[in-house]
């Protein structure tokens, strides 16, 4: 625990960091496209430039993105009086593992589903198990395939699907006894979807 | 009031993130002045006070809010907006306790800022003509 809260204090750091330098390069940017647009016209190559400054931009909003995900991250070990939004969790463990996924050739997509559901969990905790079950299945699917994470409210609990693969193959799988002990140590369902397709994971309720 | 008659602050200890936004705001006509941490900040807001101060939470020595807070004290005109990162979201908030007139997330939208810029100007005239 005091490891995991260290190494988000150092990753709290180096995301602040890291919007300085996407802050700076956004501006530095925006000058050179300021400047263009002042006196461009005898410049024989501003159509190349004026793509080359739009990559720029593209790039600095992904490095936001990144970077806002991964900040999420360095605070998903803390504990809070309210409990954890569980959306919120599964978008920042989906924006970082998605190029993970793609090594699998596997696109990971989290659906628009309900927000604003809470558990008692620490982020790291619902990113963990969401994370175990992922490992579960990424390795049954065929190339090409879309695994699907997705949040809904069932009886009042926040439950989250994983909308892939046959749930008696995934207990085949070598991570589903670590997700199995982890689901139990956390008070969390465990169980297969509807008609033994996917996995679902029922979390606990948040602290009144 | 004209955008050639603002008075605008920066204050961030990011210098080439902060000289280079000046830039930007003087190619569009308007005159800033920049400060690098708190305390010459505070320095420069008693020899001229500006009508916006743009202010990072996040600076080594005194801390954004600090200088908000002794800015309100000192110079109540001055509308504040506060720079703020994904994990300073809280001292924005904070901040618009304190008295900042709003805060912004990095990196910023040069335009959004102005457009907060003028809003914040706008407030500050129908608040003197109030008083």
């Amino acid at each position: 625990m005091r490891d995991a809260l260290f190494m988000g204090r150092l990753t709290a750091s180096a995301t602040h960091e890291m919007q300085n330098i996407l802050a700076t390069i956004r501006e530095s940017a925006g000058l050179m496209e300021d400047l263009l647009a002042l006196g461009g016209e005898g410049f024989a190559h501003a159509e190349r430039f004026k793509k080359g400054l739009s990559v720029l931009a593209e790039q600095v909003e992904r490095g936001m993105a990144l970077s806002e995900q991964l900040n999420y991250c360095a605070h998903a070990p803390e504990t809070t009086p309210v409990g954890s939004e569980v959306n919120e969790a599964l978008r920042s463990l989906v924006g970082l593992l998605r190029r993970d996924a793609a090594r699998c050739r596997v696109s990971l997509v989290l659906a628009p589903g309900r927000t604003g559901l809470r558990t008692s969990l620490r982020a790291v905790e619902i990113m963990a198990l969401a994370g175990l079950a992922l490992d579960c299945a990424l390795p049954l699917l065929e190339r090409d395939a879309q695994l699907t994470l997705s949040v809904e409210e069932q009886g009042g609990l926040a439950v989250v699907r994983l909308d892939a693969g046959v749930y008696e193959a995934m207990r085949k799988q070598e991570p589903f006894a670590e997700l199995a002990s982890c689901a139990k140590a956390a008070a969390v369902g465990l169980g297969s979807g509807p008609g033994g397709q996917g996995l679902v994971l029922t979390l606990p309720k948040p602290v009144a | 009031m004209n955008k050639q008659d603002w008075k605008i602050m920066l204050v961030d200890d990011e210098h080439e993130f902060i000289t280079t936004l000046a830039e930007r705001l003087e190619l569009r006509g308007i005159t800033t002045r920049v400060a690098f941490d708190g305390e010459s900040a505070l320095l420069a807001v008693a020899e001229e006070e500006p009508h916006v101060m743009i202010l990072d939470v996040l600076m080594p020595g005194i801390k954004g809010l600090e200088v908000l807070e002794r800015v309100k004290r000192s110079n109540p005109r001055v509308q504040v907006l506060l720079l703020t990162g994904h994990g300073s979201t809280r001292d924005g908030i904070e901040g618009m306790r304190l008295g900042a007139f709003d805060y912004m997330m990095k990196p910023l939208n040069i335009d959004t800022l102005i457009e907060k810029m003028e809003s914040a100007i706008d407030y500050a005239a129908k608040a003197a003509n109030l008083g």
